[in-house]
């Protein structure tokens, strides 16, 4: 089970990560065509990147009219067959992180496709926050990184 | 039009309140390629002689380059230019606002964005996608920056769109205000809040979301890729993530070479590193860049925005604040104000060795004796003067850097002055590169060289300078990268990358 894990702690909110997929996926820069979204809190200094989990269940596939949204056989990522898609938007309000997105040409919706086994965001983020875990416990590094926050409060008690 | 530009120039009109937009020439785009340029060669245009900053005709240009807004790294800067009410007598002044800002102009539609005349009310700009509206600011007048921001962006009920905003200090129309944005990033050293509270403006809102279109994806894909990779492993890179931001200052503030800490030569300066730092936390970064040179700060359970630790030198040992927390308190304050921290500094500096020397007189100086903190001291001596709305003052702007080409170079392709000239992370033959892949213009070192030396005499000719220009110039020595050969790496690792890029 091959996944993006996110640590939006040590996101900066620098955009590489919509650039790079925008770049590699459509040959321009911008953040309406990537597949991956940062959403800021500038006032609190939260940045956080959402991007397709490719759930276990996705409810995506589920509310999906004409059965576009799939899971290709050999792939853990849920792409969108853009000859289905009608642009319902179903997808968009059925997933939990409103990760699908709108293409602003075509009009089809578009998720996170893994980039075929090596996302370039995950190449690109030099913080950390993203990360590509190709297969195993994609919530290993977050268990550590809690586990050694915990450990530093405790020691400083 | 020329790939990785708009093409367009926003004319804004805040008498009339109309806004249009021209077409910029595309042999201007291709002779000065970068923001500086631009707005020097509009100026030059426009302007015979320089008028008054208070006045309507007084333009604030701000304009990027053809990387800008792309994935090239570093490229988030956005240069500003307009006549400056720091000085006597008016001047042409220009500077470098790093962030996010103009990457949204360039993805809303355009390469330059010039705002001329004056509001008869306070307004703020909403410039959504290209399309330009002046929208009522009176319930935000008089509000912070951190407020400002938030209201306008539920206002249009989109966090993620990018505001520029003045604070208290710009509506009283205090020289050294600043303009702010994301709360953290700050076009310095030229007055810009002046500037807006004198054209009732209160804040720029820009919702970009066009694609930027480039010559050759594959090859600037790639080139960014490994250029991204070099920054990021380089040496400077990890020494700059084990010492902290600090060895970003400048060269002349940095005392001791050696030892473990090489930036605390002294005590008090050692103290006040730790008291600061106890209340950072994560990082903030400019638009594509992998340096993430900001810090958030936590402070009395607040967060509040990124402090560049080049402010933090200023507002603390450079004017003897040796606490920590009043370096933060004055960085707040600043923050908050929209107040220009550099500046501020400088004119603390002054006012407070005043006070130590006797010189100040008497009216001016106050009870201010009687702290005892020299942090306490310039907080409330800084409260005075924002409280009482002074406007006389006289300001050192601080030494320019050592290599000024590099420099201008930076700030012509709208590229982070830091990376480009102190840390050196980028050679000029990477940003020739990167032009070329994104534009399809094939330069040469001579023809940067060229450019520079161009912009530099029409930048004396505005400031009614007499310009020295010797051709001994750092720029054509300079630029030997090895890009091609870590390309050539890349590429033989992996060749997957080029095959998938859409064409």
């Amino acid at each position: 089970m091959s996944a993006i894990s996110i640590i939006p702690e040590r996101c900066t909110g620098c955009q590489s990560c919509e650039m790079v997929c925008s770049l590699s996926h459509e040959g321009s820069c911008s953040s309406s065509l990537s597949r991956i979204r940062m959403k800021k809190w500038e006032e609190i200094s939260v940045f956080m990147p959402t991007v397709c989990q490719n759930c276990e269940k996705p409810p995506c596939m589920d509310i999906c009219p004409t059965g576009a949204r799939k899971r290709p056989p050999g792939t853990d990522a849920v792409v969108t067959d853009e000859k289905r898609c009608v642009g319902c938007k179903s997808c968009i309000y059925a997933c939990p992180y409103g990760a699908p997105a709108l293409h602003p040409v075509t009009k089809r919706t578009m998720t996170c496709d893994l980039c075929q086994g090596q996302p370039l965001c995950t190449q690109v983020c030099s913080t950390g926050a993203l990360s590509f875990v190709p297969e195993g416990d994609p919530s290993m590094e977050r268990k550590r990184a809690f586990g050694q926050t915990l450990f530093h409060s405790m020691r400083t008690r | 039009m020329i790939k990785g530009w708009t093409g367009k120039r926003l004319l804004i009109d805040l008498s009339l309140q109309k806004a249009w937009s021209e077409d910029i020439p595309a042999g201007e785009l291709r002779r000065w390629f970068g923001g500086r340029g631009l707005n020097a060669s509009y100026f030059s245009q426009h302007f015979r002689a320089p008028v008054s900053p208070a006045s309507p005709e007084n333009p604030i240009a701000f304009a990027v380059g053809p990387l800008t807004g792309t994935l090239a790294p570093c490229s988030g800067a956005t240069s500003i230019a307009s006549f400056s009410p720091l000085s006597g007598s008016p001047v042409y002044s220009f500077t470098q606002m790093p962030g996010h800002f103009g990457a949204s102009l360039k993805a809303a539609g355009f390469d330059q964005c010039v705002i001329q005349g004056k509001a008869d009310r306070p307004v703020y700009l909403w410039i959504d996608n290209g399309e330009v509206k002046f929208e009522k600011a009176d319930h935000l007048w008089g509000q912070e920056t951190v407020e400002t921001t938030v209201a306008v962006q539920e206002e249009k009920g989109d966090r993620g769109i990018e505001v520029l905003c003045i604070g208290p200090a710009g509506e009283k129309q205090i020289p050294f205000a600043n303009v702010i944005h994301r709360l953290s990033w700050t076009g310095d050293r030229l007055g810009l809040g002046y500037l807006f509270g004198v054209k009732q403006l209160k804040a720029i809102a820009i919702r970009g979301k066009k694609p930027i279109t480039l010559q050759d994806p594959k090859q600037f894909l790639n080139l960014c890729l490994a250029l991204k990779d070099q920054i990021h492993k380089g040496q400077k890179m990890r020494k700059l993530n084990e010492d902290g931001a600090l060895s970003l200052l400048g060269r002349e503030d940095r005392r001791g070479a050696r030892g473990a800490h090489p930036w605390l030569p002294t005590r008090s300066e050692k103290q006040w590193a730790v008291s600061l730092w106890a209340n950072l936390s994560g990082w903030e970064s400019c638009f594509s860049c992998p340096v993430h040179c900001g810090r958030n700060i936590q402070h009395e359970q607040k967060c509040l925005g990124g402090i560049h630790l080049e402010k933090a030198w200023y507002l603390g040992p450079q004017i003897g604040v040796h606490n920590g927390e009043w370096t933060l308190k004055l960085h707040r304050f600043c923050q908050a104000q929209g107040l220009d921290p550099f500046l501020t500094a400088s004119l603390l500096g002054r006012i407070l060795e005043g006070i130590e020397t006797g010189t100040l007189a008497e009216e001016d100086r106050g009870h201010l004796e009687d702290i005892e903190d020299q942090g306490e001291k310039a907080f409330a001596l800084l409260r005075r003067m924002i409280d009482r709305g002074k406007k006389e003052f006289h300001l050192s702007v601080p030494p320019a850097s050592e290599n000024e080409d590099l420099d201008i170079l930076a700030d012509v392709v709208s590229f982070c002055m830091i990376v480009v000239n102190r840390l050196n992370l980028m050679t000029v033959s990477n940003i020739i590169d990167l032009i070329h892949g994104a534009t399809g213009d094939a330069l040469t070192i001579q023809d940067l060289h060229e450019t520079v030396s161009n912009i530099r005499q029409m930048e004396s000719r505005l400031q009614n300078k007499k310009l020295h220009w010797n051709d001994q110039s750092t720029l054509l020595q300079l630029g030997k990268g090895q890009i091609s050969q870590i390309l050539k790496k890349e590429e033989r690792r992996n060749v997957s990358i080029t095959d998938r890029t859409a064409s």
